[in-house]
């Protein structure tokens, strides 16, 4: 696993990437950020809310609100398009059962993205036994090569998938949740079930392995002077 | 805030802002840094390239439509349990009184059963009824000894005859005499076996016939 067949220095592959984002490297929040979570966390309660007292308009607000999120993380984690719907569907009807469970000791996102992340579990694991039972190739379970919207890069977004499945699926999962979904490290540790800084240390380890799959051999002295 | 190149790794993991203004200035003179600072940000930038805006109209529909079934199947479920749930759902002061009434229910069947002992003293009297007839059973080989050493010294004039009878008596007497010692040790260590006491008693019963016998002789 890694960057076969991907022969290009690190930097050539991405230099013409998105535009970095500067605002997750440094970790202080703006006010911009600032007022962009206060008004999640309006839209939250009231999701939440609507959720709570059975309204099917309610589901179809988070759906309108975080759906895409959704399928896009669900789609990361488990590698095909249609497994993320059955997915973001399961995880709909999971939240519509157990809503009254729903404490608000997290925010309603967050809680959600747990159930989410745990039915992608689940639905792996089921794939795993299936995939076992049928006797096939382990390799078959891989991410299957479908079709997905056009992208700037997609040899690179190939490397990073390749890549990714280098990491753990812990890793893969902070990963995915604070650089591709854009959530904080407090929401990741609240949908993980893991401490902040346990996800500080996951995010490190995941990008730090990320690289070293993504680049080439270097030079013994690079990166070692002080 | 002075920074250097051993600190990082320290604030790719969790610096500051200052920090990383810092480490950018230090990177401006650091071609190592520089570098690094550059994949680590090209690394977040890359993620993007994980983004899918690809559209799924159908979703919603079939999320709708499931979640739609499911709340039918409930309230479905909810008819039947309807009455069971009455009672959890019913006000808290119902709940108490159901409560209290279920103790005041408990207090005056025991009253009852305290009363209404009947059973009891019938359990009592049986254990009376048992020392009792053990101790009838104890005054009975009392009276049997009792008549036994009579028998024996009116019969101790033929008991002593020197003859083949008599001293075929005398040794039957021996063996019951060697019985009784026996059977008196063990219902010493067992009073209440019965079986044992029943059989003392035929050897009682065997030795004052076999007095008696001795005594018919004289006529």
């Amino acid at each position: 696993m890694g960057s076969v067949g991907f022969t290009l220095p690190w930097e050539h592959r991405i230099s013409g990437a998105a535009p970095v984002r500067e605002r997750r490297v440094e970790p202080s929040e703006s006010r911009a950020e600032t007022e962009r979570l206060t008004a999640d966390s309006s839209v939250d309660a009231s999701v939440a809310a609507a959720c709570l007292s059975g309204n099917l308009q309610g589901y179809e607000q988070l759906y309108r609100w975080q759906g895409s999120r959704m399928k896009n993380l669900a789609r990361n984690l488990l590698g095909s398009p249609t497994d993320a719907e059955d997915a973001v569907q399961e995880t709909f009807l999971k939240i519509q059962r157990s809503i009254a469970s729903f404490r608000g000791q997290s925010s309603f996102v967050t809680w959600t993205f747990r159930i989410l992340v745990n039915t992608c579990h689940d639905l792996r694991r089921s794939r795993v036994r299936r995939k076992d039972h049928a006797s096939e190739d382990v390799e078959s379970l891989q991410p299957a090569n479908v079709p997905r919207a056009r992208v700037s890069h997609p040899s690179l977004r190939m490397a990073l998938e390749r890549a990714l499945e280098g990491l753990t699926s812990h890793q893969r999962e902070v990963f995915l949740l604070y650089e591709v979904e854009g959530f904080r490290h407090a929401e990741i540790a609240g949908m993980l079930e893991i401490s902040e800084t346990a996800s500080k240390n996951t995010l490190f380890q995941a990008k730090k392995n990320l690289r070293a799959l993504l680049e080439p051999p270097r030079s013994a002295g690079a990166g070692s002077a002080q | 805030m002075n920074i250097q190149c051993k600190d990082r790794e320290r604030i790719f993991w969790d610096g500051t802002a200052e920090e990383w203004a810092a480490l950018e200035q230090h990177a401006a003179m650091c071609a190592v840094c520089a570098e690094e600072i550059r994949a680590w940000k090209q690394l977040s930038a890359a993620a993007a390239e994980l983004r899918d805006p690809q559209e799924s109209p159908a979703l919603w529909s079939r999320i709708e439509a499931s979640l739609r079934e499911q709340q039918n199947a409930a309230a479905n479920r909810g008819k039947f349990s309807r009455y069971f749930d009455y009672w959890t759902r019913a006000a808290h002061v119902w709940q108490l009184a159901l409560a209290g009434a279920m103790v005041v229910a408990l207090a005056v069947s025991g009253a009852y059963l305290y009363t209404h002992r009947a059973p009891q003293t019938m359990d009592a009297s049986n254990k009376l009824l048992k020392s009792h007839a053990l101790a009838e059973v104890e005054r009975t080989e009392r009276e049997y000894m009792s008549a036994i050493d009579k028998l024996a010294v009116d019969a101790a004039p033929q008991l002593n005859a020197d003859t083949p009878l008599m001293a075929s008596y005398r040794e039957k007497l021996v063996v019951l005499d060697g019985a009784i010692a026996e059977l008196r040790a063990q219902a010493g260590e067992n009073p209440s076996n019965a079986h044992l006491r029943y059989q003392l008693l035929a050897m009682y019963q065997e030795k004052q016939q076999t007095l008696q016998d001795i005594l018919e002789t004289k006529r």
